[in-house]
């Protein structure tokens, strides 16, 4: 029987083999009312920073691994053909990664290519582990059949070059908003250097991804000691939490602050003073909800989502809040699901907003999608 | 050598008051004298007795000493002293043309004349110093022969003159290439002609030794022969790798050929290779780009392998490797060939000159995309390809765990690319190891590797073959490489010489 007592990683319905049934989505709300309710959040620890305090044989660990790459194998591709998920190819990848995370970085060369080999010599020798062994049975089993998202499943979320934690209740940062810090950098900073001296704003921070990196590049283009800043805002307290220990632990204590509250209500104090404000708020039309992916629709945060009917609510919030909230020249980005809401949230800008704002622009992610509006407050 | 015996020569007086009167006999001698100390030093080493009577004798015999002026007795750590900074390649220019005046012994033998004597190489074991000697002389012969002896003291002295040049600065780049070239050939050229010197120092100790019955001098001294016999092994191998590119760390591609799953499979047991001979190697192994097959294997792989001389070993494997077996994947059990290709790119340092990338040639994708895509999508699958619009190069990067990270890795590898494409226009005759996949012709096989009807590996280059195919597959290839790197070498030189 496999233990439930587990510290960082959290094993839930683990006794239960069965693949599951979609989830309702009542469970999953009330799953994220929990977490909100509760009001001292402790930010669980990702599996690469718990200390290697438990072990295995290499013969054990070359078991789990043989087991749950056939596991992510048997998958085929039907997760593809049901709701677009992960392929066997991609999850073989995720299970390296977690096996990096869970083995010492000096061992690495070492182990995991043997596990690969199938290399016989020297079975018994013991490996020092991050999490016991029957946990990583555990949670592989929720990943392939619960479909829980990888980054959850060891806590981390690679993103630029940062290492964020992340956990149930906090939206995993996504590849495509990676480019807001680009625009920051390339568009903003560049065009306009005073900006990186100023106050900057992140709403809806979640993981605090958006404004650790954008910290990073207002350091990096610094001049002299003026030094920028950023204030971090989230409604949900575990994206407080596991914001707050992001910060902490990229060592930004005095430069992003992070506040509870929804878009700029925790940002009176700054009222036109903002050099930039950036977010990726919910923008998924209510619609879509119910046929998301599996590991977004069953266990991310609905309330970072779901954007009201037409998917727009809180973007067009951000945009009537931010023509007060930026002081003149400053700029603006927003994360958007794609080419119908940027061209409307354009329109509205140059409609309703007409003359407040200039060098608006739409720009296209990488996989060719317009994903990002722009602009300077005039 | 050195350090003991300027050690030796600053404590005891007496050893040294006998090897200066063995070297007074030599300055009379007809030979010209090998170059026992520079003048600048002996002040520092002697005491101002003796110094002052090989001054003197050294002055008057000044001349033969600068063919070589930096190979001296005391070592390259005071080599610096004498030849500051640019004049480091003055004298190389005046006195190249002398370069094959031969450093010799006190009675006139030199590196060629124990070659030509053909003594016995006995066992090391053996004490016997004529052994010793003429075993060096023959491994300092392969070194030079590796090296390309001839070759390389003609562009010296080309370099040299370029460098000579006084508008040579006009163009930082063209002048930063040329000096950093020279720098190389000539640190080469050195280490060779002060390991000819060393042994010859060590015979003229060992006579010496033997003419005054001083038991201790001729078994330090033939100590340090059988240290040198053994030194001469590895510089033997490092002569090996002294192409410009072979210290650097390198990408190793493999692409299946046609034949479906059984090619592909190949193809991944060939990358599988690889990795292992690098991971032994102690070089360090990541998977930049990974396109697998639908059934098993892949179509398509790239490793990064980081590490001193990593290019210089793996562009040996360069070509099309070709696999006979019975295919695990035809029900019919039938006997099938299948091929791979394998390239291997250098990763040039930052001290060389690479390609500029302009930012807006660059057309940068989403690997794999499909959906709406950003909240929609949950995937650890951030991969990316960038384009280079002007040549229509690409690079792919899946593996990192951030799209970032991809982006950046593909960057690397497109610059690798661009850098190689340049390479193989400015240098037809460096192509051969800088070909890429889609260069590398189906027809140039390489090597065979047969499972079935009977078991061989074989290097249809040099005809090297062993009949234990699972050891190869294993990653056990320095056999094959050294075996192809040492006749390519020594091919190149007779060539040049016919």
């Amino acid at each position: 029987m496999l233990k439930l007592r587990l510290s960082g990683l959290s094993c839930g319905v683990c006794g239960n083999f069965r693949i599951p049934m979609p989830i309702p989505r009542s469970y999953s709300n009330s799953a994220s009312s929990i977490a909100l309710s509760s009001i001292d959040v402790k930010p669980k620890v990702p599996l690469y920073l718990r200390p290697p305090s438990f072990s295995a044989s290499v013969s054990e660990l070359a078991k789990w691994h043989k087991w749950a790459k056939n596991l992510a194998s048997s998958v085929g591709s039907t997760f593809v053909n049901l709701d677009n998920g992960p392929d066997s190819t991609l999850l073989r990848r995720e299970l390296n990664w977690l096996l990096q995370d869970l083995i010492e970085l000096q061992h690495h060369s070492k182990i995991l290519p043997r596990l690969e080999s199938g290399n016989n010599e020297n079975l018994d020798v013991s490996v020092a582990l991050r999490a016991p062994l029957e946990e990583m049975y555990c949670v592989w089993r929720q990943r392939i059949e619960e479909r829980r998202p990888f980054q959850y499943v060891v806590g981390c979320e690679h993103w630029r070059d940062l290492v964020l934690s992340v956990q149930e209740g906090v939206l995993i940062p996504r590849p495509e908003t990676e480019m807001i810090i680009d625009l920051v950098e390339d568009v903003a900073l560049n065009n306009a250097p005073e900006l990186a001296q100023g106050v900057w704003a992140d709403l809806g921070t979640g993981s605090g991804a958006i404004a650790i990196a954008t910290a990073r590049a207002l350091r990096s283009h610094a001049d002299g000691d003026a030094r920028g800043r950023v204030i971090a805002t989230d409604l949900s307290p575990v994206a407080v939490a596991v914001a707050t220990s992001n910060v902490q632990r990229h060592g930004l204590e005095g430069v992003v602050e992070v506040r509870k509250g929804s878009w700029f209500e925790p940002l009176n104090d700054v009222q036109g003073e903002l050099a930039g404000v950036l977010s990726n708020p919910p923008y998924i039309p209510s619609g879509d909800m119910s046929g998301l992916q599996a590991e977004v629709g069953q266990h991310e945060p609905i309330i970072a989502l779901d954007g009201g009917t037409s998917g727009t609510n809180d973007l067009l919030h951000l945009i009537d809040g931010v023509a007060s909230m930026l002081k003149p020249g400053g700029f603006f980005a927003f994360e958007t699901n794609g080419e119908k809401q940027c061209r409307f949230l354009v329109d509205y800008i140059q409609n309703e907003k007409a003359g407040r704002f200039g060098d608006i622009n739409i720009v296209s992610d990488f996989a060719g999608i317009q994903r990002f509006v722009m602009g300077f407050h005039r | 050598m050195s350090s003991s015996m300027s050690k030796r020569l600053s404590n005891g007086s007496f050893l040294i008051s006998r090897y200066i009167r063995t070297k007074a006999r030599a300055f009379c001698s007809v030979q010209p004298p090998d170059n026992f100390l520079d003048s600048n030093q002996i002040s520092k080493v002697f005491d101002p007795g003796y110094s002052s009577i090989l001054h003197n004798s050294l002055k008057k015999t000044r001349w033969p000493f600068s063919a070589l002026p930096n190979s001296s007795f005391l070592g390259p750590q005071n080599q610096h002293s004498l030849h500051p900074n640019r004049n480091g390649w003055i004298w190389a220019r005046e006195f190249g043309s002398q370069a094959a005046m031969e450093p010799c012994t006190s009675d006139g033998l030199t590196v060629d004349g124990i070659s030509s004597s053909k003594w016995t190489i006995l066992e090391e074991s053996e004490s016997d110093w004529k052994s010793h000697a003429a075993a060096i002389a023959q491994s300092i012969q392969v070194i030079k022969r590796r090296l390309q002896w001839k070759k390389l003291m003609v562009r010296l002295d080309l370099l040299s003159a370029e460098l000579d040049k006084p508008d040579l600065w006009n163009d930082p780049v063209h002048a930063g290439k040329i000096s950093r070239e020279h720098g190389s050939l000539m640190g080469k050229m050195k280490e060779v002609k002060a390991f000819e010197q060393e042994l010859l120092e060590h015979i003229d100790m060992i006579k010496l030794a033997r003419e005054e019955n001083d038991t201790d001098l001729e078994s330090d001294s033939m100590k340090a022969l059988v240290r040198m016999r053994r030194d001469s092994k590895d510089k033997e191998l490092e002569a090996l790798l002294a192409g410009e590119n072979d210290s650097c760390s390198c990408y190793i591609e493999v692409q299946a050929g046609a034949g479906g799953t059984e090619s592909m499979d190949w193809a991944a047991m060939v990358m599988q290779m690889y990795q292992t001979w690098a991971q032994r190697r102690g070089y360090g192994v990541t998977v930049v780009d990974e396109m697998p097959g639908e059934i098993a294997g892949i179509k398509r792989a790239t490793i990064k392998v980081d590490g001193e001389y990593a290019f210089g070993y793996a562009k040996a494997e360069i070509g099309v490797h070709r696999l006979v077996r019975i295919s695990p994947f035809d029900s019919g059990k039938r006997r099938h060939t299948s091929f791979a290709a394998v390239a291997v790119i250098p990763i040039l340092g930052d001290g060389s000159s690479r390609v500029q990338i302009n930012e807006s040639d660059l057309r940068i994708e989403r690997f794999r995309s499909g959906g709406a895509g950003g909240q929609h999508a949950n995937t650890t699958d951030s991969a990316v390809r960038i384009v280079h619009i002007p040549t229509g190069v690409t690079a792919t990067c899946q593996n990192e765990r951030s799209q970032h990270q991809n982006k950046a890795s593909a960057m690397a590898v497109l610059q690798s690319r661009l850098d190689q494409l340049e390479m193989a226009r400015q240098a037809q005759m460096n192509s051969q190891h800088t070909q890429s996949l889609t260069e590398i012709s189906w027809g140039n096989q390489i090597r065979t590797y047969v499972l079935h009807p009977y078991r061989m590996v074989k290097d249809l280059r040099t005809n090297y073959e062993v009949s234990d195919p699972d050891s190869v597959l294993e990653g056990d290839l320095d056999n094959f490489i050294l075996s192809y790197l040492s006749a390519s070498l020594d091919k190149g030189e007779d060539e040049r010489q016919d």
